[in-house]
């Protein structure tokens, strides 16, 4: 498989607005700290972690919704941070995104023919009557019955919306998508429906999706690889196999184990490593590992003073943790589920 | 048990509304035994917060009106005491957890008058007595430095520590059941495991019964006793934990278990959704209201509404198929098509 997007070292700051002084002494929001990744053609990439980890400004980042303070997105051997006009205009024909809200993500005044036609009219493809030709082809293809292209918004619902904004998406032929949290806001038999379609549409269209999520559940059945993210930072990545069956990282080993399982004996039997308190702010990050203030295995010094790089811990296995060690989280002869270490880490 | 805590009898709220009659809850009917937990299930509209505000009698009459059944808490009607009675009920023996914790505190009151507040009218204590209360609560909740923190405002707490806030106050007044809707739904999933453990905990320690209102199953069995499945503001299935995991009766309750993504298999599962979209509440299909959207729906299921069909021991469904031999999820796994 060819490799379709590289994103390396991008960072983002934001400033924070303070008091008069702010001069002096500028704040910065840490969002996005040195993340790098890259995505092969035709292939799904799961980013998962909490809220404020960072993982939508990366994917926000690598459209160019918002500008990065640093790094590359390299996009078919070509920068796309550097490019601009007329082939910033193409990389846009190129990426598109599915948002998380598909109440908010539809202009409320536009007919959903409108909404979906509108990329072809600000990128100029095609007359009028073509663009609603194009746009009935969409809906159908997302399932939605094409005849209602000039029905509003709020005449649909969520699912059907959802569906709506996929249309949009696909309506300049993409290569990459990005699809930010679109089934969250979804209840679960609609988020089934749509997470199949969105399969269906990579099979048929070959397209490539980067899909963030914070659902581990989700993220492991539309990924073939996942990304874990913490505080900004990339903290493992692997295929999905490797990641839920053998995770490496202990941040990545909690996460797996708080999620609970809908099976009831499987969850009687499932231990829990309970992290301490809440994630840091992303203002004031710890330094050394951010994960080093709530880990269960950190060891001090070295953990708070040295940022651990992303090293490999098997077949295109990467961690970043000092100590990364193979814990298969489920069985109780694992290092971490062992009795002292349990009562250590739950208190 | 001799005694039961809270019975819910074929109880039924409509809201009265312009468009018409919104049948939020219709006919649901459970009983809860102390220490219990109870996980009420369902997707968005499927009446399961109605239930409990209704109990609660918090929903505002009009546009609501309970139009039939009884709730009875240790043999007292709770639809049909006076407003001082329930007053005396509502937080102190039956308390409640909502959602949002972002919301749900008053943003202008220190968090320890919040908490004192109810220990004050419940309890009759003083207010220094309350605020003593107050520490201890929120140490039992596991807020570090408590003694400080009840100086507090609620914007000064993360989402994971108003909840635990949250929790300390439904639980000020002992109460003999707490009611937790969607408690966790709006945190990060270390921070829900937090908060269900401490549930847990508190549960063993205390003894009260939860009814735990969730659109998810994995928190559900993780934590309940028995459960509870709405659909269209009716009672779709409701059986022990094991009962509704692993002999689901119902195509609905068979539907849900399809479409959740699992992550601990090491194989991916297909997905078998549900096709179409939950019915809207002043137009439920007639007959069995899931019927339009039923893989096994037969002409029987578009005319008759189904009545509760025992399965086996308490655990019933609301299916005129249910419990039929050949009829259930394993034989007819998957049949459920992937349309829109």
């Amino acid at each position: 498989m060819s490799e379709l997007i590289r994103v390396e070292g991008l960072t983002k700051r934001f400033p924070v607005e303070q008091g008069v002084f702010s001069r002096l002494a500028p704040k910065y929001v840490s969002a996005v700290e040195d993340v790098s990744f890259s995505v092969n053609a035709g292939e799904t990439l799961g980013l998962v972690g909490e809220s404020g980890c960072g993982k939508s400004t990366t994917g926000r980042c690598v459209i160019r919704l918002t500008e990065p303070t640093s790094g590359s997105v390299v996009f078919e051997g070509r920068d796309a941070l550097k490019l601009k006009g007329r082939d910033l205009q193409a990389y846009r024909r190129d990426v598109q995104i599915i948002f998380q809200d598909p109440y908010a993500s539809l202009n409320p005044r536009f007919t959903i023919g409108e909404v979906v036609a509108e990329p072809l009219t600000i990128h100029g493809i095609g007359t009028h009557a073509e663009q609603i030709k194009r746009a009935k082809e969409l809906l159908e293809i997302v399932g939605l019955n094409p005849e209602h292209t000039n029905r509003y918004p709020h005449e649909f619902s969520g699912g059907q919306r959802q569906r709506i904004g996929i249309a949009r998406a696909l309506a300049l032929n993409p290569k990459l998508i990005v699809c930010d949290e679109p089934v969250s806001a979804l209840d679960v038999s609609i988020q089934a429906q749509v997470l199949n379609l969105l399969d269906e549409l990579q099979d048929e269209l070959g397209l490539t999706y980067i899909f963030i999520a914070h659902d581990l559940s989700v993220v492991q059945h539309i990924s073939d690889r996942v990304a874990v993210m913490y505080l900004g930072r990339i903290v493992e990545v692997a295929d999905w196999r490797q990641l839920y069956v053998a995770p490496n990282h202990p941040y990545t080993q909690s996460l797996l184990s708080a999620v609970p399982v809908p099976d009831p004996n499987v969850q009687r039997t499932r231990k829990r490593i309970l992290l301490e308190g809440d994630v840091p702010s992303p203002i004031d990050p710890p330094t050394g590992c951010r994960f080093h203030t709530r880990c269960p295995i950190a060891q001090l010094p070295k953990c708070a003073a040295e940022t651990p790089e992303l090293r490999s811990v098997g077949d295109e296995h990467l961690a970043a943790c000092h100590f990364a060690k193979p814990f298969p989280i489920d069985e109780s002869s694992s290092p971490l589920v062992d009795e002292e270490l349990a009562r250590a880490v739950i208190g | 048990m001799a005694d039961k805590l809270l019975e819910v009898k074929d109880l039924k709220m409509y809201f009265h509304t312009r468009d018409g009659i919104v049948k939020a809850v219709d006919g649901v009917s459970y009983d809860l035994e102390p220490g219990q937990t109870l996980g009420v299930v369902g997707e968005s509209g499927s009446g399961k917060s109605v239930t409990a505000l209704t109990m609660m009698r918090l929903v505002p009459m009009p546009p609501g009106k309970v139009e039939g059944g009884e709730v009875l808490f240790r043999g007292k009607s709770l639809l049909t005491m006076k407003e001082d009675d329930i007053r005396k009920i509502r937080g102190n023996d039956i308390a409640m957890i909502f959602q949002d914790p972002m919301t749900s505190l008053n943003p202008v009151y220190r968090i320890g008058h919040q908490i004192s507040e109810a220990i004050m009218l419940h309890k009759g204590m003083s207010k220094k007595q309350a605020l003593n209360r107050s520490i201890e609560l929120l140490e039992l909740v596991g807020i570090p430095q408590a003694k400080n923190r009840i100086k507090d405002y609620p914007h000064q707490f993360s989402g994971g520590m108003r909840q635990r806030v949250m929790i300390a106050m439904a639980l000020s007044c002992d109460p003999a059941i707490l009611i937790a809707d969607e408690p966790t739904t709006a945190l990060d999933v270390t921070i829900q495991a937090q908060i269900l453990e401490l549930m847990e905990e508190l549960q063993e320690r205390t003894g009260t019964a939860i009814i735990m209102i969730t659109h998810d199953l994995g928190v559900v069995a993780d934590m309940a006793d028995s459960i509870l499945v709405m659909y269209a503001g009716r009672m779709v299935e409701f059986g022990t934990c094991d009962e509704v995991f692993y002999r689901p009766s119902h195509p609905y309750t068979w539907g849900l278990m399809d479409s959740i993504p699992r992550h601990d298999i090491e194989e991916k599962s297909a997905l078998c959704p549900i096709k179409g979209q939950p019915p809207s509440l002043v137009n439920v299909p007639s007959g069995c209201a899931f019927h339009p959207r039923c893989p096994h729906a037969k002409e029987i299921c578009r005319v008759q509404e189904p009545e509760l069909r025992s399965i086996e021991g308490k655990h019933t469904a609301a299916c005129h198929f249910a419990g039929d031999p050949g009829f259930t999820r394993t034989e007819m796994a998957c049949a459920m098509e992937v349309t829109a």
